[in-house]
This record gives C-alpha cells, structure tokens and sequence, in this order.
C-alpha cells in the first residue's frame, strides 16, 4: 500500500529538487524525506494494521507462544502433573537424551528413526502422485469438477475415522483388502496392521488416500497460473509434452512446490494418529513415531519434562529442514 | 494435513496448559474420616458423582437400575451415575479430581490403585472397610491384597475377570476330538493341538498384544514358577528362565503350525467365533460376547503348561476419591452405596465379570443362571492379579512390547524379554524417585 502511494504523491517534488544529482543519491534522499514526512501518517497506518492484528495476535500469543515458552520452563523440570513436588533438573532432560543407555535415548531415538523413515517414504509420493492427477484433471476432461471432489473428499476425514475405516479394511484376518485378495487367488493373509514391511505400505498408502487430495487442489491451482502463452511459445519453438512439462510447467509451479513440499515434510513429520490407530506402533515399537512417543511419555506416562525436551528437540529438527528445504528451492528459483 | 498439524499441536498444548491448570491447583486436603459410616448414612441430603466404566455389554442396562433402586431405599441419598470410557476416566479423572470437580466414588482397575494412592487422588479406604464389616476373607486371595499401598488399604474389591480356555466344540468335533474330554495339562493340550492340525485347523491363534497375548504370558510366567517383578517392585524378573520358557512355549505353537503368525488384536476370538479355531485363552468378560453366542462353544480352567497351577486375572475395585475440599458427607454416602452395591448385585454377573464378595459369587443361584461362569470360579483359589504399585503401568508397556516383539518374530524370547527387562528397570527406578515407597 505505501509503495503504491509513495512515489506518486513525492515523485514530482524529489524530481525538482535533485537534477543534477547522481540516481543512487537520489533514491537514497527521496526515501529519507519521505520517511520525515510520512511519519504521523506511517504510524496511524500502523496502528490500524495491529488493531486489526489484534485478536489473531491475542490468541496466538495465549495458545502458542506463551504454552511454548512455558514448554521450556517445563523441559527443565521433572514434571509430574499429579505430583506436588516438580524438582528443578537443569538440563538434564535434554543431556538425557544424548546419553545412550538412558531412560529415554533409545526409544526416542527410535521414533525419531520411524518419524524420519515415514517422512523419506511418504512426502516423494505425496509430492509426485497429487502433481500427476494435478496434470490430468488440468486437461479439459469431462467431469473434471467431479474428479477433484473426488480427490479431494478423503481430506474432510479426521484421521480417527480415516483410522477407523482402515482398520476394518486391512485387518488380516476379518478385513475386506485380504478377501478381495483371496477372491483373486492371493491366499495369504496380509498382515497389513500387524507386521513389517507391510504395516509401512499400509501406513504409507492410507496417508497419501487421506491427504493427496490437498497437494493435488493446491498444484492444480499453480497449474492454472501457468500461462498458456508460454506453452504455446514453447509449442513453437518445437518442444514436445515432456519437454513442455520440464520447461514450462516444472518452471511455473516452483513457488506452489515451494509452499506444497514445506507442508508435506512438516506433515509427514508430524505423524501420529495412523500409526496409533493402525498399527499401535507395532511390530514391536517399529512403527512408534515421534509424535506418539513424546504423547505417551506426556500425557500417559506423566513425565510432562521429558516431554516437552523432546518436542523441543523435534522441533529443531523441522525447523532445520524447513530452512534447507527452504534455501534449496530458492536457490534453483534464482 | 493441517489436521494432523493441529493435532499434535493440541496435544502438546493441552499438555502444556493441563500442567499450568494443576499447578495452580497445590495439594489438595486429606480427609480425616474417624467418624466412618456404618452402613448407614443419617447426614444431610447429598449428591453422590460416581463414575464408571460401564459402557458395553449389559451393564449399560443394569447398572441405571441399580442406581434407581439405591436411589429410591434412600431418602437422603442420591447416586449420579456418570458412564463413560475406561480410556477417558483414567484421562479425565486424575484432572478433574485436582481441580475439585472429579466423582465421589469410581470403580478403578488394580493396577491404577497404587498409582492413584500415590498421587494423592484416593483416600484409604481402612475406617470405611471396618465400618463396613469387610476384611480380606470376604474376597478371593490376592484381591485385596492389589489394593494396599504402604500399609493402607485403598479401594474396596468389586469384580475380577480371570483368563479361562475357550473352546468352539463343533471345531474339536469336525476334527474327531471328543469336546467333553477338556485338556488340563501340557500333554493333552498339545495332543489335541496336534490332531487339530492333522485335520487342518490351527488350534490356538496367539497373539502378541495386551489383549490376550500379555495376559496369556503372565499366566504361563507364574505356571512356571516366575514372577513379574521381584519382592518391592525395584527390579523386573520376567525376564527369568520361567519368563523364556512361558514366552517360547508361545512363539512355539506358532513355529510348530499350531498357530497363525501375525495374528490381529482380537483375531483369535473372531476366528473361534467364526470356527476357524478351537481353543482361545480369553477374558470371563468373553462369556457375553454376543457373536460368540451363536457357536456351540463352552469353557474351561486354562490348562496347566508349567510346574503349577496359575491363572491371570484382573480386579476392580470401589475407589473413594479426595478431591480438593472433598465434601466428607458424600463420601459416607458413596460408602453406603458401596456396600449397598456389593450386597445387592446378583444380577452383577450378567456383565461378564465375577463378583469378588465371596457369599454373593458363592451363592448356589449365580451357577444356575450364568453355568458358564463355573470354570472362571474354579480357577480363583490359584488366580493371581496385577502388580500394585505407583507408575506400574509405564513398566507393564515394556513388557507388552517384549511379548509382540517375540510373537511377531523380531526378536528371540529371550532378547525381547531381556531388552523389555532393562527398559522396565529403568521405569521402576523412575517410579521410585517420584512416588518414593
């Protein structure tokens, strides 16, 4: 809004008063007056901007930042709620966790390899597949309307009933996956929810069904801004599909991917619901993810410090790569 | 996806701002209760909150009407009965009783007991025990013994649910095996084992999950003489030569062909509903499974594979709760309702749990109503139950992942009991620097 009002409110004045100066001078003048100037009004703007601001800023402040600084404090405690006595440990809590043999290095470690290993299978296909019906329900196809509902529909589930429903489905021994198998002549009951590898497929196969729908919504969105002119130039210049799609549409979409690939990891990072509802964590505590591991340690094991040091310590994980997914995607765009 | 996002997030939060709720909380008051009731209540008009678990089977039924018939036999007494999830009272109520706002009286699993004394939630229940004529003779051996923490008695016994063998009696006969000639010890048992999958059928689904693999383990861990835990709860011994041997004859009935690997929860009762099995180690509460109904199906005392006779059996006991400024009235009341509840709960069986009051359970019109009830009795005299002690669930979960672990082929018996064992040591440590005793 000021860069838009700005110039052409000063540009005349600034223009008369420095002919004979060099541009750089110039521009660096300009923005100094009118920073002197716009002052009262740069301030009023501003204040209407924070009222509005306000009521997000409010609740963000009481359920976020301030639980969040208030984790911190909890980390470096022994903190059993239902305990009077919730002694200062320092940060043992977190050195804990870098010890091996201790409490809770090998489990957390473990679900952090399980968050990690769902994270490395699920985000490659939930960027590739929802890019791919993106494409088709781009072209001008009958009921396309219909197939976008379609995709997207799965997504309106909570992940309990998503849980649910495929629990039933891919139980091994009741569920309607293995007796369609067997009525195709595939005899073996699947251990789809109980034992590896196959709880992964599973776990895999139920979150891309749930959450493609959102990618493949917000690519096809990046793909209608693609303009058609660039197609139609590359058309000419005699690229064929695959190179139209490598040029033009890879090209077009990298602010969308940017935005698609940063949610995904954080998502997949996040996992919990499917693996305690499907698998229970198991074989074992193989499918335990980090998220499920730091709830029980939490909230049913009540050691509500342990806790909140390993959330701390996943949350750096994201937020280191988030900054290198970040940096790599800018890197290629520039 | 931005669900899931908030999901974890909520469940932090709320963690987060459980915790400042509570400690603004402090401690709450302990209740002198010298002036214990004595099976009658002459105080003014209260509002007893009792909570409950009792959701499923016939208890949804049964249990209103007790309340009403309590209700109505007392004038100055009124019982509100609040049902709701196992799951959401151990989660609601640790809270709701800090903050002053949980039931009066509940029904707790034994093995949360010592874990609720220790956290300050219940009151000893030794003056309301006396002045209600109760003492340990009154209920099957080790019941009330699950109660007790430091010395005091918490909680008064309700109901126990022991493992039985269930058996689908058309299966056995298809497979030429007479269903009257019941297996009781290791031999027979894997005789009849063995002429099941000669005809074809796996005998017995094991399953590698609390319910049942967990509960059919501890029982063989005592057969074979071994212990969960040693003496004062400090170190795990499940992992013993018993706790190997339990845990392989397990993985064996798989090995050998007797059972399906990878069994689901719940897979082995559906497949002896659905007649794909003939024996099941399960839960009394299995004697009201609807679907089951429909099989010609009967049970018996689990057979003896160890050195001894031993059974798994879980307990439930009335808890008397003390919430911040715990109204002392209502919990006398809650005592004569209590022992209103336990005199007049004939009909208590219908849910498919045993009453643990001796003269009630022994009484001759329990059998002639629910006969299947008979072998679960039978077994009481050698029946053992869960561990009692402060945070003993946290270890128990070790054990469980050792047990699905070795049932589903990850780890030998032996490292995956091993493992478990070192895991679990850990926790009870913890539990002992933060609930002491």
């Amino acid at each position: 809004m000021m860069q838009q009002h700005g110039p052409t409110k000063f540009s005349s004045r600034t223009r008369a008063n420095t002919v004979a100066s060099p541009v750089a001078t110039n521009v660096r003048t300009d923005l100094n007056k009118q920073a002197v100037i716009r002052k009262p009004i740069t301030r009023r703007r501003t204040g209407i901007a924070y009222l509005f601001l306000t009521p997000f800023l409010v609740l963000f402040g009481i359920f976020i930042v301030a639980p969040a600084l208030y984790g911190i404090w909890v980390s470096l405690h022994t903190w059993n709620p239902l305990l009077p006595n919730k002694p200062f440990v320092g940060l043992d809590n977190y050195t804990q966790l870098f010890t091996p043999g201790s409490l809770t290095f090998e489990p957390f470690w473990n679900s952090m390899g399980v968050t990690g290993l769902f994270t490395l299978l699920s985000v490659p296909l939930l960027l590739v597949i929802p890019l791919f019906v993106a494409i088709l329900l781009n072209q001008k196809i009958k009921g396309g309307t219909v197939f976008r509902a379609v995709f997207f529909a799965p997504y309106v589930l909570g992940v309990a009933v998503v849980g649910v429903i495929w629990g039933y489905l891919l139980d091994p021994q009741l569920g309607v996956v293995n007796s369609i198998l067997r009525l195709v002549g595939i005899e073996a009951d699947i251990p789809w929810t109980v034992n590896e590898p196959w709880v992964w497929v599973s776990l895999v196969g139920v979150t891309i069904w749930w959450t493609m729908g959102f990618n493949t919504v917000i690519l096809l969105a990046g793909l209608k801004g693609i303009s058609a002119e660039l197609y139609e130039a590359a058309a000419l210049d005699g690229a064929g599909w695959w190179k139209q799609f490598l040029n033009v549409t890879i090209p077009g979409l990298r602010p969308v991917m940017m935005f698609v690939s940063t949610v995904t990891i954080l998502a997949s990072a996040n996992m919990f619901g499917q693996s305690y509802l499907l698998t229970r964590g198991g074989p074992g505590t193989s499918t335990k993810s980090a998220i499920m591991y730091i709830a029980d340690q939490g909230l049913s094991q009540n050691q509500m410090g342990a806790a909140s040091a390993m959330s701390y310590v996943l949350f750096a994980f994201l937020a280191v790569i988030s900054v290198i997914n970040f940096r790599i995607q800018r890197d290629k765009a520039s | 996806m931005r669900k899931r996002h908030l999901s974890r997030g909520l469940a932090i939060l709320l963690g987060l701002s459980l915790a400042v709720t509570l400690s603004a909380c402090g401690s709450s008051s302990t209740n002198d209760s010298s002036n214990g009731p004595t099976g009658d209540y002459t105080g003014p008009d209260v509002t007893v909150t009792f909570w409950n678990g009792w959701t499923g089977g016939a208890a949804p039924k049964i249990v209103p009407q007790l309340v009403e018939k309590f209700n109505s036999e007392h004038k100055n007494i009124t019982v509100k009965n609040v049902p709701m999830e196992w799951g959401d009272i151990s989660a609601k109520m640790p809270l709701a009783v800090k903050g002053g706002k949980g039931p009066d009286v509940a029904v707790a699993h034994g093995d949360d007991i010592a874990t609720y004394a220790a956290q300050g939630l219940i009151q000893p229940t030794d003056d309301i025990i006396s002045s209600l004529g109760y003492s340990e003779t009154d209920f099957p051996d080790g019941v009330f013994a699950a109660g007790n923490y430091t010395g005091n008695q918490y909680g008064i016994p309700w109901s126990v649910t022991p493992l039985g063998l269930y058996i689908n009696n058309d299966v056995l006969k298809a497979a030429g095996i007479d269903p009257s000639v019941v297996p009781s010890d290791k031999e027979s048992y894997l005789s009849a084992l063995e002429t099941l999958k000669t005809a074809g059928t796996q005998g017995e689904w094991v399953d590698g999950y609390v319910f049942t693999g967990v509960f059919q383990f501890k029982s063989l861990l005592w057969q074979f003489g071994g212990e969960v835990y040693n003496k004062d709860v400090s170190k795990s011994t499940f992992n013993s030569d018993a706790g190997v041997e339990a845990l392989t004859h397990m993985t064996d009935l798989i090995a050998k062909g007797y059972s399906p690997a990878d069994v689901a929860p719940d897979g082995n009762i559906n497949a002896l509903v659905a007649g794909k099995t003939a024996y099941n180690w399960n839960g009394v509460w299995q004697t009201t499974n609807e679907a089951l109904q429909k099989t010609d199906w009967s049970a018996a005392p689990v057979p003896q594979i160890g050195t001894e006779k031993a059974v798994w059996s879980s307990s439930t006991h009335w808890i008397f709760l003390n919430n911040k400024n715990q109204d002392k009235n209502k919990t006398d009341a809650a005592a004569v309702f209590v022992k209103w509840m336990n005199d007049n709960s004939e009909g208590w069986a219908e849910t498919g749990e045993l009453p643990a009051n001796n003269t009630l359970r022994n009484s001759p019109d329990l059998l002639e109503k629910y006969p299947n009830l008979k072998p679960f009795i039978d077994e009481l005299p050698y029946a053992r139950y869960e561990t009692s002690a402060p945070g003993i669930t946290n270890a128990e979960a070790e054990l469980a992942t050792a047990v699905n672990e070795a049932i589903l082929g990850k780890k030998s018996p032996e490292q995956a009991l091993d493992d478990a064992a070192a895991r679990a040591d850990k926790i009870l440590e913890q539990n002992k620097s933060q609930y002491g005793g």
